[in-house]
């Protein structure tokens, strides 16, 4: 081994030693007044045309029974509840549960682009997670982007007989990977490198949040399908309510 | 003009500093300091813990989220070191000497978005190539590790817009319980279901951690946190349960609130705050403030 390997190695591994004890508290909502002003309000009039559907379509549960009122808020708040709860790392270090797969393969993506919302307002006043300026692109990320490929991916995979196991650790990993994308994506543009443009930043932002990202995306997978299987074992009655066992899969 | 902006700034940050171990001192015997940097056990809301015990919750909340959303938007707009720093000294000063919240625990808060701050920051200032390019070279063999005086300065421009960001943020919630803040999103005509939904949520997240720290209590209790894979499976069974009896209390609840006569819409007695003149010439003159210090070293 040469000089110049051995001290390769010993800048990777104290990089790796970094990552590894950095906690990763909720690295992915975009913190407040990172963003330029134009990305602010872009992004927020992305969100509008999803949250209107979203909202029409809980308004419309709710004019109809008036006790899904409730059923939403419980929801709403034990989404919150989930993503501001420590989950077990092996690091010991820090990190959140984003909760929003779980809540797409439960409720459908137009109650998660509401609920999501309004999670995120009460992350940004009562945990300082993000912003009120960024609130457009962390809603487009998380509440829309991420649940949206989670909601479809599971309808694909059940349609086609996976295993249900693996079919939720799919839609729930593959949404949190997705909005870790999303979010390296809204970096990127409002911060384009000034050699490379915005590929070269695109590729520093996602190789910069890999490192703790991904690792939280397995374990967010695994956990929501600890989380569908208590459910499945303990609340048929409850889940019929909330429209997740609607046909009939109890193979 | 620069350089007066300069110093004018630096005098404000050592007489803050000064005052507040003045105060500190003056304090001392009341307090137990706890050590630097932000907990999560037990305090994962601690912001809403301040938000009541503030000495400006009699502030008219409306003025307050007015006042720091024009600071907030004089940081982003203007993107300027100077009106940064001047944002977060003069927000630091509204929330720790006016409000009354221990410096230490300002400093600790501040922390919440450091590791954000901190990759976000990285992939900005750092650059990769075959070839050393920047004014500051690292050798890595088989690339080098870039970075220059401009991108350097860009990204601490950056942190400080974002410092100010969110320290014009701070004074908003550590000064105004969750309650009134969404009494004023009412008052900016968000939809009604909305406005309904968030009081609602406000409650139940109280609720639901309450009931989720006793279940925690109980596993670890009986080695349910033992090692990885035990708190993992542990941690998923809680939250199903979790959702199982918060389902199950829904029921309880509506039929609590239909004998209540309830209409699909909750009221709450709002505590009328005025804004005083004192108030409005002192946002009046911060404003200005900020504008001034724009103008003179752009």
């Amino acid at each position: 081994m040469t000089k110049k390997q051995k001290k390769l190695i010993v800048f990777i591994t104290s990089l790796c030693g970094m990552f590894a004890i950095v906690p990763a508290a909720n690295a992915m909502h975009i913190m407040e007044g990172f963003l330029p002003v134009s990305y602010c309000v872009i992004w927020g009039l992305i969100c509008v045309p999803f949250l209107v559907i979203g909202f029409m379509h809980v308004d419309k549960q709710v004019k109809e029974n008036r006790q899904t009122m409730m059923l939403l808020a419980l929801t709403g708040a034990f989404v919150f509840v989930l993503s501001s709860l420590k989950i077990p790392s092996v690091t010991g270090s820090c990190s959140h549960m984003t909760g929003t797969g779980l809540g797409a393969i439960l409720f459908g993506p137009c109650v998660t682009s509401i609920l999501g919302l309004i999670v995120l307002i009460f992350q940004a006043i009562l945990l300082a997670h993000g912003g009120v300026t960024t609130l457009g692109a962390n809603c487009f990320s998380m509440a829309i982007a991420g649940p949206l490929v989670s909601f479809v991916l599971y309808q694909l995979l059940s349609k086609t007989g996976v295993n249900r196991k693996v079919n939720v650790f799919v839609a729930a990993f593959a949404g949190d990977l997705f909005t870790y994308c999303v979010t390296s994506v809204q970096l990127a543009m409002a911060h384009p490198s000034p050699t490379g443009g915005f590929g070269y930043a695109l590729i520093k932002y996602l190789g910069v949040f890999a490192p703790t990202q991904i690792p939280l995306a397995v374990i967010e997978g695994l956990l929501t399908v600890v989380i569908v299987i208590g459910l499945e074992t303990y609340a048929q009655d409850e889940l019929k309510k909330v429209g997740f066992l609607k046909k009939g899969v109890q193979n | 003009m620069e350089r007066i902006v300069q110093i004018l700034l630096i005098t404000a940050a050592v007489l803050m500093i000064i005052q507040g171990f003045l105060h500190r001192r003056k304090h001392e015997k009341d307090h137990s300091h706890s050590s630097f940097g932000h907990k999560h056990d037990g305090s994962v809301f601690s912001i809403d813990f301040y938000a009541y015990a503030s000495r400006l919750r009699t502030w008219s909340p409306k003025y307050k989220a007015v006042f720091s959303m024009v600071c907030l938007l004089c940081c982003i707009i203007c993107d300027n070191i100077y009106v940064s720093c001047a944002v977060i000294l003069l927000m630091a000063y509204i929330t720790v000497v006016m409000g009354g919240l221990p410096f230490r625990r300002y400093l600790s808060l501040m922390t919440i978005p450091l590791v954000f701050l901190f990759f976000g920051c990285v992939a900005i200032a750092i650059g990769f190539s075959g070839s050393p390019s920047g004014d500051f070279n690292l050798h890595l063999g088989f690339f080098y590790v870039y970075t220059s005086k401009e991108s350097l300065w860009e990204t601490l421009e950056l942190i400080t817009k974002a410092l100010g960001a969110v320290s014009s943020m701070y004074m908003l919630t550590l000064s105004t319980p969750a309650s009134e803040i969404i009494a004023v999103l009412r008052g900016i005509h968000m939809p009604k279901l909305l406005v309904e939904l968030m009081n609602m949520i406000y409650r139940y997240i109280f609720l639901l951690m309450d009931t989720q720290c006793r279940m925690k209590n109980a596993a670890v209790s009986r080695l349910g946190y033992c090692d990885f894979k035990t708190s993992c499976v542990s941690f998923g069974q809680i939250a199903s349960n979790l959702l199982v009896v918060s389902l199950k209390k829904g029921n309880a609840y509506y039929h609590a609130l239909e004998a209540r006569c309830y209409d699909g819409e909750l009221r709450f007695l709002e505590e009328e705050k005025t804004v005083s003149a004192m108030q409005t010439a002192g946002a009046l003159l911060s404003v200005s403030l900020l504008l001034c210090i724009w103008r003179l070293t752009v």
